[in-house]
């Protein structure tokens, strides 16, 4: 070892003393007017090449590396199979940051470890949707307006600020009136934006948690993943709450989040065998809804327990522990108007006093 | 030697950095050079087939093993989803009169009196809709029911009641200069 690094220094010296500082390409372009004018026409740089790369390849005898290339010969010469982990790729357990060289691929890869596959069927609800209820919802919405239509102007919905005061230059716009929420605008239903089932939020508050230990968290999450078909995500609390007996870091509540198929299952179980089951039940409440399309209900432990997945293997379940749910859809509309139409024709009936 | 006379400038705990003393899994959960890819948790699916009461079927992923699940109670035959059909409307079907018969013994004159307008009224339809379209038409159209018939609760013998009540007190007067038949009253 130390041999090796001696006479590397000693070659490196060597080189100093045998070569000039400068070196030979640098030697032949540095060129004075004198030597410029001195030197001959046609001398021929030392180092372009004569003959031109894309002529053709040079002579490939039967010695040359190019005809004795064969890249089957090892392969073909290994006399077991290679083992797996020589051709399957494998993900990395951890991903290290951006920099590391062994990166995972997305988690759109069926080789990556969070890739999840599906769809693996085509829901009811969803080939109803798109079907007969998207072309009967745009059909519903047209509103006709006669060729040369022109919409009136309206005013932008953030104001600036007019008037003589210094103070009113380069001021953020002054909110829009009545309140200091900006909604969201509805646009006219055309084919592009009918308005469509987003995801599903499925909530449970585990009452009984806050006293009764565990049991109920374990419960409710075995009874969530039955209905929907996934991992519930638990949450705790984030403060504490003592009328309610809530405390700060206590898992009280667990949530499911479903999209696409998953959903569409979901959600036609629940309107075709679940909800007509409830007893003196008149409908979701017209009222519910957050201005901006998404729909909430709720349904109570005993309906819960008439899942089929519960009503099933009704005795796995404590039967005080089944928790109950809070349903939110989450839609694409952009009014709660919108949203109810939606649901209406996907087969939740509502009733009361309509709010719009 | 000489870093061990230096201060050490490096914090031993930061509030933003993950602490390992709240977890007991050996695993590295949340750690600042790697971070943990979680293979995502399943449960296993089965295909049920789900046939509704009027027998219309359809199939949904579950994890529950039950290859057929058979709805008694559902969109199809729910009253809620069905407002206007005539066969899950709670109507009581007495085709031995034997209701009947208890409600002429036990009932109240308000039961019994309804009863007999409702068949009554239920013929008449059945005989105003077997001839042709206009004339069953024409018929509807004159027997469209005012609001006051409509709005009208008081049957004839809830008539009877109330004309008990007010002539209360004058019974004898009106015995004697009233034939024997009920007064109709002018309220109607």
């Amino acid at each position: 070892m130390a041999e090796s690094h001696l006479s590397l220094r000693l070659a490196r010296t060597w080189r100093s003393f045998v070569k000039p500082s400068i070196c030979n390409r640098c030697l032949q372009t540095r060129r004075t007017l004198a030597s410029q004018a001195s030197a001959p026409q046609g001398q021929r740089d030392a180092e372009l090449e004569e003959a031109s790369s894309l002529g053709g390849a040079p002579d490939a005898g039967s010695g040359s590396p190019v005809r004795d290339f064969d890249p089957l010969k090892v392969p073909r010469s290994r006399k077991r199979q290679l083992v797996p982990s020589r051709y399957q790729f494998r993900s990395p357990k951890y991903y290290r940051g951006p920099l590391h060289p062994h990166q995972p691929p997305p988690p759109s890869d069926p080789a990556s470890r969070e890739f999840v596959p599906g769809p693996f069927s085509t829901p009811r609800l969803e080939q109803t949707y798109h079907n007969i209820i998207a072309p009967d919802f745009m059909t519903m919405c047209y509103q006709h307006t006669p060729p040369g239509f022109r919409a009136p102007q309206k005013g932008a919905r953030l104001r600036p600020w007019i008037g003589d005061s210094p103070y009113f230059r380069n001021r953020p716009l002054r909110g829009p009136r009545g309140g200091d929420v900006l909604r969201l605008l509805r646009k006219p239903i055309t084919f592009r934006n009918i308005p469509m089932i987003e995801r599903v939020t499925v909530h449970s508050f585990v009452k009984g948690a806050l006293s009764g230990g565990s049991g109920y968290i374990h419960v409710a999450g075995m009874a969530l993943q039955a209905i929907t078909n996934h991992r519930v995500m638990t949450h705790e609390a984030r403060t504490n709450e003592a009328n309610w007996g809530i405390i700060k870091g206590k898992t009280v509540s667990m949530t499911v989040d479903l999209k696409g198929e998953d959903m569409y299952h979901f959600l036609g179980k629940l309107i075709n065998v679940v909800l007509p089951r409830i007893k003196d039940w008149n409908g979701v409440r017209a009222t519910t809804g957050d201005n901006s399309g998404n729909l909430t209900f709720g349904l109570d432990p005993e309906s819960v327990a008439t899942f089929p997945e519960i009503e099933t293997n009704y005795d796995a379940y404590p039967g005080k522990m089944i928790p109950g749910l809070h349903i939110t859809i989450h839609t694409t509309a952009t009014c709660d108007k919108d949203a109810r139409l939606l649901l209406q024709q996907v087969g939740i009936p509502f009733y009361g006093k309509v709010v719009d | 030697m000489a870093s061990a006379l230096r201060p050490v400038l490096r914090p031993t705990h930061l509030a933003s950095l993950p602490t390992s003393t709240s977890t007991t899994t050996y695993i590295c959960q949340s750690c600042r050079h790697a971070r943990l890819l979680r293979r995502p948790k399943r449960p296993y699916t089965f295909t049920q087939l789900v046939t509704l009461s009027d027998g219309s079927a359809f199939t949904i992923r579950t994890t529950s093993p039950v290859p057929v699940y058979r709805s008694t109670r559902d969109t199809r035959n729910s009253p809620l989803w069905n407002p206007t059909s005539k066969e899950l409307l709670n109507v009581e079907d007495d085709e031995a009169g034997r209701l009947a018969g208890f409600r002429a013994r036990f009932g109240t004159g308000f039961d019994t009196a309804k009863e007999a307008r409702k068949e009554a009224e239920m013929e008449s339809d059945n005989i105003s809709n077997t001839p042709a379209s206009p004339t069953a038409a024409n018929a509807e159209a004159a027997k469209e029911p005012t609001f006051e018939d409509e709005q009208n609760m008081f049957e004839e013998d809830d008539m009877n009641l109330l004309d008990l009540i007010s002539s209360f007190g004058q019974e004898n007067t009106q015995q004697e200069t009233q034939s024997p038949q009920p007064k109709k009253g002018g309220k109607k």
